[in-house]
């Protein structure tokens, strides 16, 4: 615990340490201001003695009172250079540092593994960039400049007081203050549950409205409309409860500071007033004490604070240093085969089995195939009988309990660098992920130089050129969000362009065909004959037409080898493959035969 | 395709409107009003008190005749004052907070409310077209921006329109040219005001459309991360995130500039005030036609009257959002559900379960038919199943039964009266529909079945689940019925939904049954379970289902196939396969998988 605040400490010091200047700027800027600030009601302070004396007898004139008026407009430029300075150099330096953060923390999130993004949301890492790394950046401006100026200035006031114009006073009028600290604690603490709680009514409420907005049909079907109404007006009374509660403690809070500043009002009244009567004090310092007394409530409530934002930076420091610590479990290994630069396409699985970490029951068992480069490796079987799990671990997302057991040109696929593992296979994986940026661009996202005529060659081939070239943008248009929406058939042609414009010797199509209608689909199919020539290709399908012309047809049955063999030759068996041949005939039939209209 | 209702501008003055729903508490907010003139003035006697003991008892002439006991007494009495007037101010202000804050409590409660009995009441169109998201937005962040209208914006531009005038006023009366050069400087603060909210809005979108940027960015790549590493993109990407992250630096450093820029350059604007002032001050005093008093009391109010103004500044750019939300929220009020109901419906006195399709004719939009000229009538107690391939209008039929959609040619009626003479909640309490999907509401098993309904006892439940075959995996649950369930976080198989939806249905009784199966993988003891449950659940019910088992389909009166709209063929199980028509080829079909299975 100890250990790790120290590290986490360390942490924001490393990046700190790159902005030392600045924060000593800033802080130098927050000193300037914090020291003329006392120095105004000083001046007008003694401008008001002399206006006095000149009263009660002297002959006062104007050159009396150009300077100390001076004074007090250079000091009041000089407050003004000041806080745009600390402002500029302090919030400058932690938005800075926000971003470096930012930055590394993406870095690092690159290197880690498939199995930390599933076990950890997307939402949730998105959480610590905006959430995590906000609190941090405030503890490194907000919270630094607070500590600074509130202690600052307490000293300095506190010492104006003392020095300038009477202990006796300042001792005094300073005990109603020290409440402020004290309510500050006491009050801060009660007032964070209520915010919590003012938040967790409102969280309530919408998730209930969100789930019945969900659930509407049932709430119609059901006819719960007034039933309903009855449950929200409870959460909506529960939701205005809870701001009430809030509100109670402010209608508190706020007058009760009010009336704390001006108790210490009065008692400078009373007692300045009286020690001015006495004349152990000036008129001016009269005035002077009165400024000071409101300008030390700033830091009375900045003590309280300071400790929240401390408490919640740190925790958001500790979330964010977590991520750092974070290793990948899948990097080259040590012994990796550096001299290989390039594969050839050779796939052996040999007795393959496999189970997912946090798994129990094998996913893949004793499975063996043997492809050679330039051949087809089709894979089929129901949904959850093992057949991404198969391409997760050629590209190695996953390792396999035997890492002997999946081979590339005969080396394990744990012995390949990286890179040329990447390099190697172009998957277009099931989802078809696009991201919202240009088709172009979507498709040249594996090239490592933008070639246009090839990106051209590849849409073509994978059926998708024509329906890009009716866009009005073209190969400019954005998909996504702010752009066209594409169907899922688009979808996955585009995917499949962006996989072969890079020309890898091994080809992956985790059924990446199965939004896509069965005539385009067959085009495809043949375009892939030419275009992918001595490329291995691993084809993931539902679709018997999809892969009745590969090389090899593995078909997995709960993550084992049902039938393994060519088409023909599995047609012959009469077994699970021949079975799915005749039912997706059947189904075709009855599409184009049910019915004589369009 | 989408086009969203609520896209349009709303066209009446939601300003007007907003302001009318204080109505029923204008007596509350009158005296809101009263009392901020109260704490105003008490805020505003403040310095005079102090300033007034300073020129009467510490110095000037005044108090130079007096002996030094009569001053401190004098000085005492002011205290005195003071401290009343403090006590004044704090139960004033207290009792003025709460009492504005509950009226903007009590309007904000109203207007959600009114809100959500709106959304309730609107039909099953608007949900098809309207997001989720949205709808909650309306009722929850929109209703809560509006929130600050009433608890706080109108008030604080009454106070500080007070406050302004006020301090004005006493400006002048104690000295005109004191006053004058005061007030030299305000439309120098208005403008600076004015100029920083406009710079200050534009840098503070620049970094909201930037941060989006950024968050879209990351939440897209952090989502695509397996499709960088295998295509070995990290470099670049990170590339790319950096400049992205570098853009949004750049609005953020633009957003600090501006606000280091402006807070300091008003308080320089108020030291110039405050230097012209003491000048001018000053030389009046000199001159004797100043009291040192009242050239205190100016120091202490130029701060004072520099506050307000900026703060209406603020305060006017919160009601323009508030009037945006207020928009968007009166948008929704006026949608109007398109499924009228019938002022005066007939009341059936008991539901036989008579249906008739009475040349129906049905587009979920424009002229899309969904359903081209179905007739056809289920007597009472008959078992009906639809078949046919997806699309083909089978879950229209059911749609249209329970009147979520209207008709747009014949029409359809139960027990001889047409259903839109009939009110929706007769309709829908005759009809128990169970639906493909179940929907599964936070909360336990036995609010799951009972719904809202505090009638249905949990005995009641009990049979339900238990006629239902439900209750077998209900009690195989830690907490059997008591178990806690979400619709995200429950781990139920299709099967053991259906069963919970079939309990569902059960526990309320209706005359008619409505029955869409669920197409998905069911294991072959769950599948026995709902087998069992269906016979159950149909006994002494009309039945319409749509069915994709055959055991369900063999066992009904009647199988009516539906292809494109149309009602193709029609009659029992053999008969239709005598047929040897698309009853045939989807019996086959499913024999095939059957199986496979």
């Amino acid at each position: 615990m100890k250990i790790q605040t120290k590290k986490q400490i360390k942490l924001a010091l490393h990046y700190v340490r790159g902005h030392l200047l600045q924060y000593m700027l800033g802080i130098l800027a927050l000193l300037i201001v914090d020291a003329l600030n006392t120095r105004i009601p000083r001046l007008t302070g003694s401008l008001t003695d002399t206006l006095a004396g000149g009263l009660s007898g002297g002959n006062l004139t104007m050159a009396d009172v150009w300077p100390v008026c001076m004074q007090i407009l250079f000091s009041g430029v000089m407050i003004t250079l000041g806080r745009f300075g600390w402002r500029y150099f302090i919030f400058g330096a932690a938005r800075s540092i926000e971003k470096e953060m930012r930055n590394d923390l993406f870095g690092h999130l690159e290197k880690l593994s498939m199995r930390y993004f599933h076990a950890n949301k997307t939402g949730d890492l998105m959480a610590h960039f905006t959430n995590d790394l906000q609190s941090v950046r405030q503890m490194l401006g907000m919270t630094v400049i607070t500590t600074f100026d509130a202690s600052v200035m307490l000293v300095m006031v506190v010492y104006s007081m003392l020095r300038y114009v009477n202990v006796h006073l300042t001792l005094i009028a300073i005990v109603p203050m020290i409440l402020i600290v004290f309510g500050d604690i006491f009050f801060g603490k009660v007032m964070h549950r209520r915010f919590r709680e003012r938040q967790e009514a409102f969280s309530e409420l919408t998730d209930m409205v969100q789930e019945s907005v969900s659930g509407i049909r049932v709430i119609k079907a059901y006819v719960q409309e007034h039933l309903e109404m009855a449950a929200f007006a409870r959460q909506n009374e529960n939701t205005r409860e809870k701001n009430l509660n809030v509100v109670r403690l402010f209608a508190l809070v706020m007058p009760l500071l009010d009336m704390i500043i001006g108790i210490s009002l009065v008692i400078t009244l009373i007692y300045g007033g009286y020690l001015t009567i006495q004349e152990q004090m000036t008129l001016g310092q009269f005035v002077a004490f009165n400024s000071y007394v409101t300008m030390l409530v700033w830091p009375m409530i900045a003590v309280g604070e300071c400790i929240s934002s401390l408490s919640q930076g740190m925790a958001s420091l500790g979330r964010v240093f977590r991520i750092f610590k974070e290793k990948p479990d899948i990097k080259e290994a040590e012994d990796a085969r550096r001299d290989i630069t390039a594969i050839q396409g050779g796939i052996t699985l040999d007795h393959l089995s496999f189970t997912y970490p946090e798994g129990e029951k094998p996913v893949l068992s004793d499975i063996s195939v043997e492809v050679k480069p330039g051949e087809i490796l089709a894979v089929v079987g129901r949904t959850g009988s093992g057949k991404s799990t198969l391409v997760h671990l050629l590209e190695r997302e996953y390792d396999p309990q035997d890492p002997a057991s999946i081979r590339i040109d005969g080396i394990p696929v744990s012995k390949l660098p990286l890179s040329v593992l990447h390099e190697g296979i172009a998957c277009v994986p099931q989802d078809s992920y696009l991201f919202s940026d240009t088709i172009e661009e979507n498709i040249a996202f594996g090239m490592p130089e933008k070639d246009g005529e090839a990106i051209r060659e590849a849409a073509k081939a994978a059926c998708i050129h024509d329906s890009i070239e009716a866009f009005p943008e073209g190969y400019g248009t954005l998909v996504g969000e702010r752009g066209v929406t594409l169907s899922g058939g688009q979808k996955q042609r585009v995917a499949i362009a962006r996989a072969l414009v890079r020309r890898a010797p091994v080809l992956i199509l985790d059924d990446a065909l199965s939004a896509v209608d069965t005539d385009t689909e067959e085009q495809i199919l043949q375009n892939l004959k030419e275009v992918c020539r001595g490329q291995t290709q691993v084809i993931i399908a539902h679709r018997i037409s999809t892969i009745q012309h590969a090389d090899h047809i593995l078909v997995l049955e709960g993550g084992r080898a049902a039938e393994y063999g060519t088409h023909a030759e599995l047609m012959e068996k009469h077994g699970v493959y021949r079975h799915m041949y005749d039912m997706q005939q059947l189904e075709k039939q009855l599409m184009h035969g049910g019915s004589g209209e369009a | 395709m989408k086009k969203q209702t609520e896209d349009i501008a709303y066209e009446g003055n939601a300003f007007l409107r907003l302001i009318s729903y204080m109505k029923p508490y204008r007596g509350m907010f009158a005296l809101c009003l009263v009392l901020v003139l109260g704490g105003t003035a008490m805020e505003i006697l403040r310095p005079v008190i102090i300033g007034n003991a300073i020129d009467r008892y510490i110095t000037g002439e005044e108090a130079l005749s007096l002996t030094r006991d009569a001053r401190f007494q004098g000085i005492l009495i002011a205290g005195g004052l003071y401290v009343l007037l403090l006590l004044a101010r704090f139960l004033l202000n207290r009792f003025q907070y709460l009492l504005m804050q509950k009226t903007g409590q009590n309007i904000v409660y109203d207007l959600r409310g009114d809100l959500y009995r709106h959304v309730l009441s609107l039909t099953m169109r608007f949900f098809d077209v309207t997001p989720v998201g949205k709808i909650v937005t309306r009722i929850t962040n929109d209703v809560e921006s509006i929130n600050e209208v009433y608890s706080n914006v109108l008030v604080k531009l009454f106070q500080n329109g007070v406050k302004i005038l006020t301090l004005g006023s006493i400006m002048i009366a104690l000295d005109v040219r004191m006053a004058l050069y005061s007030f030299l400087l305000v439309p120098v603060v208005v403008v600076l005001t004015v100029v920083f909210r406009k710079l200050s809005r534009a840098a503070f979108q620049l970094t909201r459309t930037r941060v989006t940027a950024l968050n879209t960015f990351l939440s897209e790549h952090l989502s695509g991360m397996d499709l960088i590493q295998m295509f070995g993109r990290e470099e670049q990407k990170h590339k790319a995130f950096c400049q992205k992250s570098e853009e949004l630096y750049e609005a953020n450093s633009r957003e600090i500039l501006i606000n280091a820029l402006f807070r300091p350059s008003t308080y320089l604007t108020y030291v110039i005030a405050l230097v012209l002032l003491l000048l001018v001050g000053s030389s009046q005093v000199i001159r004797g036609s100043v009291t040192m008093g009242t050239l205190y009391i100016f120091i202490q109010y130029i701060e004072s009257f520099f506050n307000p103004i900026q703060e209406m500044a603020e305060q006017f750019s919160t009601l323009q959002s508030a009037l945006a939300s207020a928009e968007k929220i009166f948008t929704l009020l006026d949608t109007r559900p398109d499924i009228p109901e019938e002022n005066n419906p007939r009341i059936l006195d008991k539901v036989q379960g008579r249906i008739e399709f009475d040349h129906v004719w049905f587009a979920y939009k424009d002229e899309d038919w969904v359903l081209r000229d179905v007739s056809f009538t289920i007597e009472p107690g008959e078992r009906v199943a639809f078949v046919g391939a997806t699309g083909a209008g089978k879950s229209s039929i059911l749609n249209l039964m329970g009147r979520y959609y209207d008709v747009q040619r014949g029409s359809i009626r139960i027990d001889g009266v047409d259903i839109r003479q009939l009110s929706r909640e007769q309709i829908r309490r005759a009809i128990g529909q169970v639906q493909q999907d179940v929907f599964i509401f936070t909360g336990d098993i036995a609010g799951n079945i009972r719904l809202l309904r505090e009638d249905i006892t949990d005995e009641m439940i009990r049979k339900s689940a238990h006629d239902v075959n439900a209750d077998r995996f209900i009690e195989r649950l830690p907490n059997g019925f008591s178990q806690h369930v979400t619709e995200r976080g429950s781990t139920f198989s299709s099967g053991e939904r259906q069963l919970l939806s079939f309990a569902r249905t059960l526990a309320y009784d209706p005359r008619i049954l409505i029955l869409d199966e669920a197409t998905a993988h069911i294991d072959t003891e769950t599948e026995r379970w709902i087998q069992e449950a269906v016979e159950r659940l149909m006994q002494g019910r009309t039945c319409i289902m749509v069915a994709h088992r055959l055991s369900t389909i063999q066992h009904c009166d009647r199988i009516l196939v539906m292809h494109h709209g149309k009602i193709r063929e029609s009659g029992t199980h053999q008969e239709l396969l005598a047929l040897h028509g698309i009853y045939w080829k989807l019996y086959e079909l499913q024999l095939l998988s059957r199986g496979a299975g």
